[in-house]
């Protein structure tokens, strides 16, 4: 079953430590313009209706893996080593495409180019947070139904981290059916709109949910990187 | 004179817009790159003197805090938006050839790749210091930045990649440009990529932030 959920900006919590640590400020000490653009980004992103998260669980008669890659529903995806050994302990898998919609990345993305990058920046950070939060949501709700048969979950990996070529997305939208919440790839695998995300989460009894470790990532001099 | 340019270089360096501005905090209701950058070209200081003398220092130094990680992108942002604000006054002395850029640079993100806010970052710093930017957008591929080089074949080319499944098309492309225009200048940059990849694609300059490509570009044009 695929479920395709449309969330009101209200029900979404948006990490805050995240937009402060990208804007450089504490929350409760930042300067304006800035929390007058984030009341801005926040006026709009209660008007739009177009955030969606869309997610599926695969049984474990659709799900195999054999350690170098997974099949679902017949369909093969590539996560690479270290991905693949993440989930080595799922019986069950869950796909989910997020996204904060087109309203929000279109305008963040108008605004960053030409008009107001100041602004546009902040609704560039707010429009990654609110994909994220979605994804939070829907991760929640995987959970939950995990939860329900006794099982755990992992955390939720992307096509493009630890060496996932994102062309694998191609694949990963196929077993969408359309019902992606609006969100399209190009033939490069770009999703649009740009503030959308898409992943991974493995199921099981026996699964562990482990942080997102810098040492599972090959770049080194990423600026987020945690020593 | 050189009073007003030091006090542009500051509205530049600290993201001061203008008078009505309340950012940065400590420079609330003075006047801001606006005004002074009208009050300088009305007492008749040469527009290539603002550019130069007032806004390209400022831009330098928040350039140069950046690299340090003494500043963050949005107040980066601000001095980009206080320099294009005083640009408005300068683009007829642009124009009529009174005052000249030092050079053009073509920049986008590869094909394959959205991730463009430290593109964007690169073109703003580079016309903050003084140079014309083509911006190409993201996903873009060879053709687009030959046609742009045709336009502006003295132009150099920034190629910027965030995901490393998208540095193999960054090594097409560049070998694709310089098939085409061999003595073009081409600088790469992104999280991904580094100083070795850029020799081993035949690339011609890789920087880690804006002012290295700034730095790597003034150093040809002096
Ligand atoms: C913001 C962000 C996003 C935003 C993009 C917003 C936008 N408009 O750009 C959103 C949320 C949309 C996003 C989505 C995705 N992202 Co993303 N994203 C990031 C993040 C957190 C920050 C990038 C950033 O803006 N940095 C700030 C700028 C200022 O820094 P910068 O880009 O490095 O640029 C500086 C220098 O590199 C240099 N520079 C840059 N370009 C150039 C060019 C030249 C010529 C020069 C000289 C210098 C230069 O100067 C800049 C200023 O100093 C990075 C993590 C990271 N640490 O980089 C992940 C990251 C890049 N994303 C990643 C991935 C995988 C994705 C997705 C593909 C995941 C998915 N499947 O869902 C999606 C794709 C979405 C789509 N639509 O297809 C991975 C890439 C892994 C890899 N190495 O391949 C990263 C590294 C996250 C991670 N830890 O794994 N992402």
């Amino acid at each position: 079953m695929i479920y395709e959920i449309s969330f009101r900006f209200e029900e979404l919590e948006l990490d805050e430590e995240f937009i402060s640590r990208e804007l450089g400020y504490p929350l409760d000490a930042m300067p304006e313009p800035f929390p007058f653009y984030l009341s801005e980004a926040q006026n709009l992103a209660s008007s739009v209706n177009d955030i969606v998260g869309s997610y599926q669980l695969f049984e474990p008669s659709q799900f195999l893996t054999n350690g170098r890659s997974l099949h679902l529903k017949g369909v093969k995806l590539k996560p690479g080593k270290t991905i693949t050994g993440e989930l080595r302990e799922s019986s069950h898998a869950a796909l989910f495409i997020c996204t904060a919609g087109k309203t929000i990345s279109e305008e963040a993305d108008r605004l960053l180019r030409g008009d107001d990058p100041v602004y546009g920046y902040v609704l560039n950070v707010f429009g990654s947070a609110i994909a994220e939060a979605v994804a939070d949501r829907l991760q929640e709700r995987i959970q939950a139904e995990a939860q329900a048969q006794g099982m755990q979950i992992t955390n939720r990996y992307s096509p493009g981290y630890c060496h996932w070529d994102v062309a694998d997305q191609h694949a990963l939208f196929s077993l969408f059916e359309g019902k992606t919440g609006g969100v399209s790839l190009t033939p490069s695998a770009l999703m649009h709109p740009i503030k959308s995300i898409s992943g991974i989460i493995g199921v099981g009894s026996d699964v562990q949910y482990r942080d997102y470790h810098c040492d599972l990532c090959q770049m080194k001099t990423c600026m987020h990187r945690k020593m | 004179m050189s009073d007003l340019l030091n006090q542009l270089s500051e509205c530049v360096e600290f993201g001061k817009v203008n008078k009505a501005a309340p950012f940065p905090p400590q420079m609330k209701g003075m006047d801001g790159a606006d005004e002074i950058t009208r009050q300088a070209i009305e007492q008749g200081v040469a527009a290539q003197d603002v550019l130069t003398k007032g806004l390209m220092p400022g831009m330098e130094r928040v350039g140069v805090k950046f690299r340090e990680n003494k500043v963050f992108v949005p107040q980066v942002l601000m001095s980009a938006k206080a320099m294009s604000t005083a640009m408005v006054h300068l683009k007829p002395f642009f124009a009529s050839g009174e005052a000249k850029q030092k050079g053009t640079f073509i920049i986008g993100t590869v094909l394959g790749d959205l991730h463009d806010i430290g593109k964007n970052l690169v073109a703003m710093m580079l016309e903050g210091n003084g140079y014309k930017v083509i911006d190409l957008g993201i996903d873009v591929n060879t053709d687009k930045y030959l046609a742009a080089l045709e336009e502006h074949p003295d132009a150099a080319v920034g190629l910027s990649a965030l995901l490393t499944t998208t540095m193999a098309n960054m090594e097409r492309i560049t070998q694709e440009i310089k098939a085409v225009y061999p003595n073009t200048l081409v600088t790469i940059g992104g999280a991904p990529v580094n100083a070795d990849f850029s020799q081993k694609i035949g690339a011609d300059y890789y920087a880690p932030d804006p002012q290295g490509v700034v730095e790597f570009l003034n150093k040809q044009t002096a």
